[in-house]
């Protein structure tokens, strides 16, 4: 009797402890954050690399600094996708891919400059290819919502294809990638 | 303490008898185009007997003969077989068991009852052997299991076939017309098929066909099933294959062309990449040479086999552009193009063959066209002439592209050459073709299995008979 007694006594004390520190965390997430200029603002964005298998793409949600301006931001994603993946899947971009210019026009057609080693660095296949394109027009998609075709030039020039598979002389529509 | 340090060394032995089991498996498991190995069975007065020597074969066991008492011992791993010549019963690892006829002996040899198979323990160190009584064989079960006899059910929308399966997921569509539906299980089907089928059914008829390493099943629908479903479930082992008359959640059936054979007078044969552009390397293996070597490969093949005249874009190891490439296809008035390639890929695991064709939903195509300018017109629509410009030509064959995927791909995963993939996408080596035509990559460089296998001759050999034999069912329409 005495041991339930005191086995409750325990359970009641923790009970009022978590209360408590639930209650302190509650007041200090309602605390008004002090304004500050020099503070870093963090965009949460959606990544998009290739499974293992190449059947699809998996998608990793990432933070990144925020900053204002469309190349600024283009570059910032294509970064990341060069970077690879933290999480089960793998990059795609030949290695060195890096953003030169980036224009967007009124109609959502998005006209991306990549760097020559999007080109020279590529080595495989339509599986890899597809997937490749399948990753930049995912990811730009996903996080600029006005971006809605997608042409690529490299080095400043259009280019016919990637690796021979799949054609590039015409925009890619973003929605047409699974 | 003794008995404990028994226990655990034989437990030591059992894992490493299951580990060299396991690695034996693969030669147990019958190579792409043979069937499983197999011993008849001889009837005496009515009963089903095996040879003892046959048996011991199957099992890998040792014999050991005991003149005196005139019995026979089987030693296989950690199994015996005890068996007396005139006696109805057997000793299976210290069990005795009835057989329903006594061994007998026969020209030199004991004849085993083939009751005896059903009762041996079924686990990794002994071959798995089933008796065939429909023909009067018994066989090693193969690593990939065995497939049961399926049980349909017909409801008002929709008609279910369910196969017991010991390997659920190793079942793949391997073609999905509605004449030609066909299935790839992985195990050895053991089981009967329906002799009949309902009034109401969507399964029109179904037969088992040959297939690499498993079992395979063509089957015809009914024209009015709008879709299907295949379900596999690992925890009950079963596959079920569903057609339904009404919409909803499934998979579309390949689109259909006219009936009856299709003409077959020229077919182009586009080996891709070549000159300064390799294509995928990936240890010795570099995409433009081995491509090239299956186009040579193929085209004696589909000589042969459709008596048509067979074009190369190259015929030795040049850059050829991609325009020039399509002035051949048409040109030559081409009925088919097959532009041969090899996949690359940056993660090893990915293995496989995948064909590239035009989208066959043209409507949403051309919509998405209008909308990029594509078109002269401003609307496709009832009365109106849209504008197809000449580089998307090959979108005018879409439906026989895609048929003529669905026939090379079957094929291919039918002889084990899979897996497969198809991906409706305008190939950049289309471009400008005016005919049927699809990009196959016919297996993945990076993958050390695929690499290996196309690296010899006669596994690239084997590919183009595969190819020849798709572009074969392509001709015949089915």
């Amino acid at each position: 009797m005495r041991r339930l007694w005191i086995g409750g006594l325990l359970i009641a004390v923790l009970a009022w402890l978590v209360w408590m520190w639930a209650g302190q965390r509650g007041k200090a997430r309602e605390e008004p954050i002090a304004a500050d200029s020099l503070t870093v603002g963090v965009r949460a964005v959606r990544l998009y690399f290739g499974a293992a298998s190449g059947d699809s793409l998996v998608s990793e949600p990432r933070e990144l600094v925020e900053v204002s301006g469309l190349h600024e931001r283009v570059a910032a994603l294509v970064g990341e996708l060069d970077r690879g993946p933290r999480g089960r899947g793998v990059a795609l971009l030949p290695a060195g891919t890096s953003v030169l210019h980036v224009y967007l026009d009124d109609r959502g057609l998005m006209t991306l400059d990549l760097s020559g080693a999007f080109r020279q660095g590529f080595r495989g296949g339509s599986t890899g290819e597809a997937w490749a394109l399948a990753s930049l027009a995912r990811t730009l998609g996903a996080n600029l919502p006005e971006v809605k075709r997608l042409q690529i030039v490299c080095a400043g020039r259009p280019i016919a294809s990637l690796g021979g598979h799949l054609p590039l002389d015409q925009p890619l529509d973003v929605s047409d990638w699974p | 303490m003794r008995d404990r340090l028994a226990r655990r060394r034989s437990r030591w032995w059992i894992l490493a008898l299951v580990a060299w089991a396991a690695w034996g498996a693969d030669w147990r498991t019958p190579p792409p185009g043979e069937g499983p190995e197999a011993v008849p069975v001889r009837r005496l007065d009515g009963a089903p007997y095996v040879g003892v020597n046959d048996l011991a074969r199957l099992l890998d066991a040792t014999k050991f003969w005991r003149a005196d008492v005139r019995k026979l011992v089987l030693r296989s791993g950690p199994h015996s077989i005890v068996l007396t010549a005139d006696n109805p019963f057997a000793i299976v690892d210290n069990t005795t068991i009835w057989l329903g006829a006594p061994v007998r002996s026969l020209g030199g040899e004991l004849q085993v009852p083939a009751a005896l198979v059903d009762t041996l323990p079924a686990d990794s160190t002994l071959a798995r052997l089933i008796f065939d009584p429909r023909g009067d064989r018994v066989l090693v079960l193969p690593a990939s299991g065995g497939v049961g006899s399926p049980r349909l059910t017909v409801a008002a929308q929709v008609t279910r076939l369910t196969f017991p399966a010991d390997h659920p997921e190793a079942a793949v569509v391997a073609a999905r017309a509605r004449a030609h539906f066909r299935v790839r299980m992985g195990g050895l089907f053991l089981g009967v098929l329906p002799e009949s089928l309902p009034s109401g059914s969507l399964l029109r008829s179904i037969r088992t066909i040959p297939a690499a390493g498993g079992s395979a099943f063509e089957c015809a629908i009914d024209p009015a099933a709008v879709g299907y479903r295949m379900t596999q479930d690992p925890a009950s082992r079963r596959v079920t294959l569903e057609w339904s008359r009404a919409e909803g959640d499934l998979d579309e059936f390949a689109p259909e062309g006219p009936a009856g054979a299709r003409p077959m007078r020229v077919i182009v044969l586009d080996p891709g990449h070549g000159g300064a552009d390799l294509g995928v390397t990936a240890g010795r293996a570099v995409e433009k040479k081995l491509a090239l070597s299956l186009a040579l490969l193929l085209r004696p093949e589909l000589e042969r086999r459709l008596h048509a005249r067979v074009v190369l874009t190259r015929a030795d190891d040049r850059t050829v552009s991609a325009d020039a490439r399509a002035e051949v296809a048409n040109r030559s008035r081409a009925d088919l193009v097959l532009s041969l390639h090899f996949d690359g890929y940056v993660d090893a695991r990915a293995r496989g063959a995948t064909a590239l064709c035009p989208p066959a939903t043209l409507g949403a195509e051309q919509a998405g066209a209008r909308n990029h300018g594509r078109f002269a017109a401003d609307d496709a629509g009832p009365g109106r002439v849209a504008m197809l410009r000449w580089r998307d030509v090959a979108f005018r064959h879409a439906v026989e592209s895609r048929a003529l995927a669905e026939a090379v791909l079957s094929t291919i995963e039918l002889k084990g050459q899979g897996p497969t993939r198809l991906r409706e996408r305008l190939p950049y080596g289309l471009l400008g073709v005016n005919a049927p035509g699809i990009l196959l990559e016919c297996a993945t460089l990076t993958a050390p299995s695929d690499r290996e296998r196309v690296l010899q001759e006669e596994g690239l050999r084997q590919l183009a008979v595969s190819i020849a034999e798709g572009v074969a069912a392509y001709r015949r329409n089915e």
